[in-house]
């Protein structure tokens, strides 16, 4: 819909106007990258597999073809048990991230928010400690109470920031994003605490701080991906009180947008895919910030774009990175994505500008 | 060896019960009965096998399939004789290796060092992390796994939900390590030379805890577990722990922590106490000298230091919980009584 | 109060507020204030700093609940009509925000139309005629593929004012839109307004700082003062030299109003 010249936006200026009239073909690129990555991921990993097993397994499991005739048990457990669901929860997690990222930053007006920013991430990782440090088992759904603690942190925490925060009415979103830092600082400031007392289990508590997939499996990607992709696709059908919210809360109120019951809906949804994510893969930084970011350069700032095109593009991101993860000897996937997602960022940065503020 | 290994009541009271089972029935002959049972918990020997392991639901005729209960309390079901064993403790890999089930290891930790067969094998787990994949290719039917956080629980309960049978051990005393060594040759097969390592070492420990403790006092033993040069930090025992507990037997009256969970002394707490012995526990990763202790500003005050009574030992084997214990124990009742006069070694 | 004998209250006005009192607390912006507003007129209400217009504009368009009084879009209540339905009737120009994000003109003067759409669909055919009709109209073609956030000031007043007139209701409101423009800009915007209302039949409601504007193109001047309405008429009666004087207390010879107002 831009038509014209796209002048002093980026630096590919033609480029960038021909592909922000048509995020089709930006949604489209972004799904071939995502199934590139699906075989990847399924094929790499530290145990060499010939692809011939692996479409061998595919085929045997997806359409109960007969198939896997020449192919051990091991390596159907691998690719099957192991891999399939690693880079499926890979992608369900960083959609629900990307989306939560660009939800926060529309709803915040604050391109540098995360969904982490109202205090999700502080509470999901209190919650582990906590859960490392009782010695109890528990196991609700394929969730041990690590996950349960740290889901219920996260909300727990969204909610206080949430209430304390003034839910971002009169008092204004700097009132709400500094509540959420203050809550954040105070979560911190437990979680170390944990973590001095922790003794052995250290290692557990700063090994879910640097976020990780090793733990994925069917069981839990069956109980979280509903959870997660249900909150995306809300947050996506609500995409256009975020739009209106683009010139402030006076002008969404004046576009239509009932904006207090708007924003505590979305900032719930977020908070909730959020949560679910954290439960399962620690804290995983990057994707929530930059994924909107570089999807609004492509096809504009309006949040029906943005929104389901970040779940692509941070589904993509976050399967990439664990695949690096993985072939580098399952270094935390949090380093990958600060690695390589940093210096990214700041490309991207450079080629973009800011223009005037008022 | 990890630090912070709260007491268990579990695996003590398996230990006792083992320990008087042990004791009510012989080893060196064959015996077909069933040896005393005192908790009622526990099935019947196996025909054929001279020991009395505990075999929960095991058959009569044959020693698998066999449910174990690993030193986290959970159930282990193990269907045949395990003949892909993977270890991810060092320890681990030295009771393995030690019980004459070395040759059905295929691959052990980066950390595992001993013996040398075992360093050739290929490494699946680091410090942070286990490599489920390579494990699941290599067919383990037997993984070993150290508990209290030494592995991953995350890895453990992957490795557990694709049906590869873990063994969770880990031993916060002495204990511990002989009831370890018949719970791994339960696990896998090797019971005799399970139990008779167990022996052997109970023996010997024993044997030198009695020479070491003829009633006189015992003098006042500061092991350095580590020190840091940049901050000063003193690492030494914690309180009832592992190492304390062997700076006990080998005739020390021990320094710790006053903390169960907490490696750290302060030097004020340190000089206050005055150790009478400095052990220095070497290994490749700290090696201190006497005389840098000495120099140490501060420590000349200890009566350790004026005397000169700072002696090295190898830390591993004091501190690994493995068949080398007694080996252990008898060069740190050396470098602890050096005036006592050890029993030989067997 | 004056109110000018030639007028009749409009017993069909579209947007009418009643007795509206808005306070915080001891504080009283807004008191006791009765302005009906018929359909297709065009009015401007003026006043010094302070004097509460903004706040009833405010009220007016159901951003602000009056402590007392009541105000009625179409014979309706306003706080009992849900946003968006008062988003179809009444278009209210945004003020200068700071935006975020890097935006273009066109993509700000959509947002315009988001009262219209379907939720998930996006622009009709429709809208984007209604938004090109918008552009055209405010005079802005030349800045298309600009991002807004690079725009003077008065560049921005403009987008901002074209995303209202893209809403296409059928009242329009605007708090000083001239605030940022250049003169010839003000009066572009002026004959804009005077357009819509005769041509379209929007009915505007203008808050504006500029007497000799209000004076030349609004034939309905309401003047306030301290929270009151104290003029409501042609500009000839409320705004008569010695009003001037006592409302604004400036020599009324500094404002030059046309020679015959109205």
């Amino acid at each position: 819909m831009a038509a014209g010249v796209a002048t002093g936006t980026l630096r590919s200026a033609t480029l960038a106007s021909r592909i922000r009239g048509r995020p089709g073909l930006v949604a489209g690129g972004i799904t071939a990258l995502l199934g590139v990555l699906l075989v990847a991921g399924v094929g790499l990993g530290s145990v060499a597999i010939a692809p011939g097993d692996t479409i061998a397994v595919v085929a045997h499991r997806l359409f109960g073809l007969d198939t896997t005739a020449a192919v051990s048990p091991a390596t159907e457990t691998i690719i099957w048990e192991l891999r399939l669901p690693r880079v499926l929860t890979a992608m369900v997690i960083g959609a629900g991230l990307a989306v939560s990222g660009a939800t926060v930053q529309g709803l915040l007006r604050n391109p540098l928010a995360d969904p982490f920013v109202l205090g999700t991430a502080s509470g999901a990782a209190l919650g582990a400690a906590i859960a490392i440090l009782l010695p109890v088992t528990l196991a609700i759904v394929a969730f041990g109470l690590l996950q349960a603690l740290a889901f219920t942190g996260a909300l727990l925490a969204a909610l206080v920031v949430f209430r304390l925060g003034g839910s971002g009415g009169p008092g204004g979103l700097t009132r709400l994003l500094l509540t959420g830092y203050a809550v954040a600082s105070v979560l911190t400031a437990c979680l170390t605490l944990a973590m001095y007392v922790s003794g052995s289990d250290l290692r557990q508590i700063f090994s879910f701080l640097l976020g990780g997939l090793a733990g994925a499996s069917w069981s839990r990607l069956l109980a979280a991906a509903p959870l997660i992709l249900g909150a995306c696709v809300a947050m996506v059908w609500r995409a256009r009180s975020l739009d209106g919210m683009l010139l402030g809360d006076q002008a969404a109120r004046h576009l239509g947008i009932d904006i207090r019951r708007e924003r505590g809906i979305l900032l719930a949804l977020a908070s909730l895919a959020t949560a679910a994510g954290v439960a399962i893969s620690g804290l995983i930084g990057f994707v929530g910030l930059v994924v909107p970011h570089v999807v609004r350069q492509l096809v504009g700032p309006s949040a029906r774009r943005v929104l389901p095109i970040s779940a692509l593009a941070g589904a993509a991101l976050l399967a990439a990175a664990d695949l690096v993860a993985r072939l580098a000897g399952d270094i935390p996937v949090g380093v990958v994505m600060a690695l390589v997602g940093a210096p990214f960022f700041l490309v991207v940065l450079r080629h973009t500008r800011t223009g005037y503020e008022l | 060896m990890s630090p912070a290994r709260p007491r268990r009541a579990l695996p003590s009271v398996l230990g006792l019960t083992l320990a008087l089972l042990l004791a009510a029935c012989s080893t060196s002959g064959g015996t077909t009965s069933s040896p005393p049972d005192p908790t009622g918990s526990i099935a019947p020997a196996i025909t054929g096998t001279p020991s009395a392991a505990p075999s929960i639901g095991s058959s009569p005729a044959a020693a698998f399939p066999v449910t174990l209960t690993d030193d986290e309390g959970t159930a282990v079901e193990l269907e045949a004789k395990p003949t892909t064993i993977v270890s991810l403790t060092p320890a681990t890999t030295e009771i393995l290796f030690a019980i004459g089930a070395g040759d059905r290891v295929v691959a052990t930790d980066d950390a595992s060092d001993f013996p040398a067969e075992a360093v050739d094998l290929p490494d699946v787990a680091t410090f942070s992390s286990v490599d489920v994949e390579r494990i699941v290719d290599l067919g383990a039917d037997l993984v070993v796994a150290g508990g209290l956080g030494f592995s991953p629980p995350g890895s453990i309960a992957q490795l557990r939900e694709l049906g590869i049978p873990v063994v969770v051990v880990y031993a916060p005393s002495v204990e511990g390590v002989y009831h370890d060594i018949e719970l791994l040759g339960t696990a896998t097969g090797e019971t005799t030379a399970a139990t008779e390592l167990a022996e052997s070492m109970r023996t010997e420990i024993d044997a030198i805890e009695a020479a070491t403790h003829p009633g006189d006092t015992a003098p006042k033993v500061f092991y350095e577990i580590g020190y840091t040069d940049a901050t000063g930090q003193i690492f030494a025992p914690a309180d009832a722990s592992f190492v304390a507990e062997m700076v006990t037997l080998a005739g020390g009256d021990v320094i710790t922590t006053g903390d169960p969970a907490s490696y750290e002394i302060p030097l004020e707490t340190l000089i206050a106490t005055d150790p009478q012995v400095i052990v220095l526990g070497v290994n490749p990763f700290y090696e201190p000298t006497p005389e840098a202790v000495k120099a140490r500003p501060g420590w000349d005050a200890m009566t350790a230091v004026k005397d000169d009574a700072i002696r090295t030992v190898q830390d591993t084997e004091i501190t690994r919980p493995g068949p080398r214990l007694a080996t252990g124990l008898r060069n740190l009742a050396a470098a602890v009584r050096p005036d006592v006069t050890l029993p030989t070694a067997p | 109060m004056t109110i000018d004998p030639t007028r009749t209250p409009d017993a069909e006005a579209i947007l009418a507020a009643d007795g509206v009192t808005i306070a915080y607390g001891e504080r009283s912006i807004v008191a006791d204030a009765t302005l009906h507003v018929a359909g297709g007129e065009r009015l401007a209400l003026v006043g010094p700093n302070g004097a509460g217009k903004s706040t009833l504009l405010r009220a007016l368009t159901g951003l602000l609940e009056p402590r007392a009084g009541t105000v009625r879009l179409c014979g309706d209540s306003i706080s009992t009509l849900g946003p968006r339905a008062v988003a179809r009737s009444i278009a209210v120009v945004p003020e200068l925000a700071q935006l975020p994000f890097a935006m273009l003109v066109d993509e700000v003067v959509a947002l315009g139309r988001l009262p219209h759409e379907p939720p998930l669909s996006g622009l009709r055919a429709s809208d984007h005629a209604a938004v090109d009709a918008a552009i055209e109209r405010v005079g802005i073609a030349h800045l298309r593929g600009r991002d807004t956030r690079e725009l003077s000031m008065g560049e921005r007043q403009l987008v901002f004012l074209a995303v209202a007139v893209a809403q296409a209701a059928p009242i329009l409101v605007l708090d000083e839109p001239t605030a940022h423009l250049d003169i010839r800009h003000q009066v572009e915007v002026m004959e804009l307004l005077v357009d819509l209302n005769e041509r379209d039949g929007t009915t505007i409601v203008a808050v504006l700082h500029d007497l000799a504007l209000a004076a030349h193109f609004f034939p309905r001047v309401v003047v306030m003062a301290d929270g009151r309405i104290v003029g409501d008429g042609p500009a000839a009666v409320t705004l008569e030299p010695a009003r001037i004087r006592s409302v604004f207390g400036v020599d009324p010879a500094l404002v030059r109003l046309p020679v015959s107002a109205g």
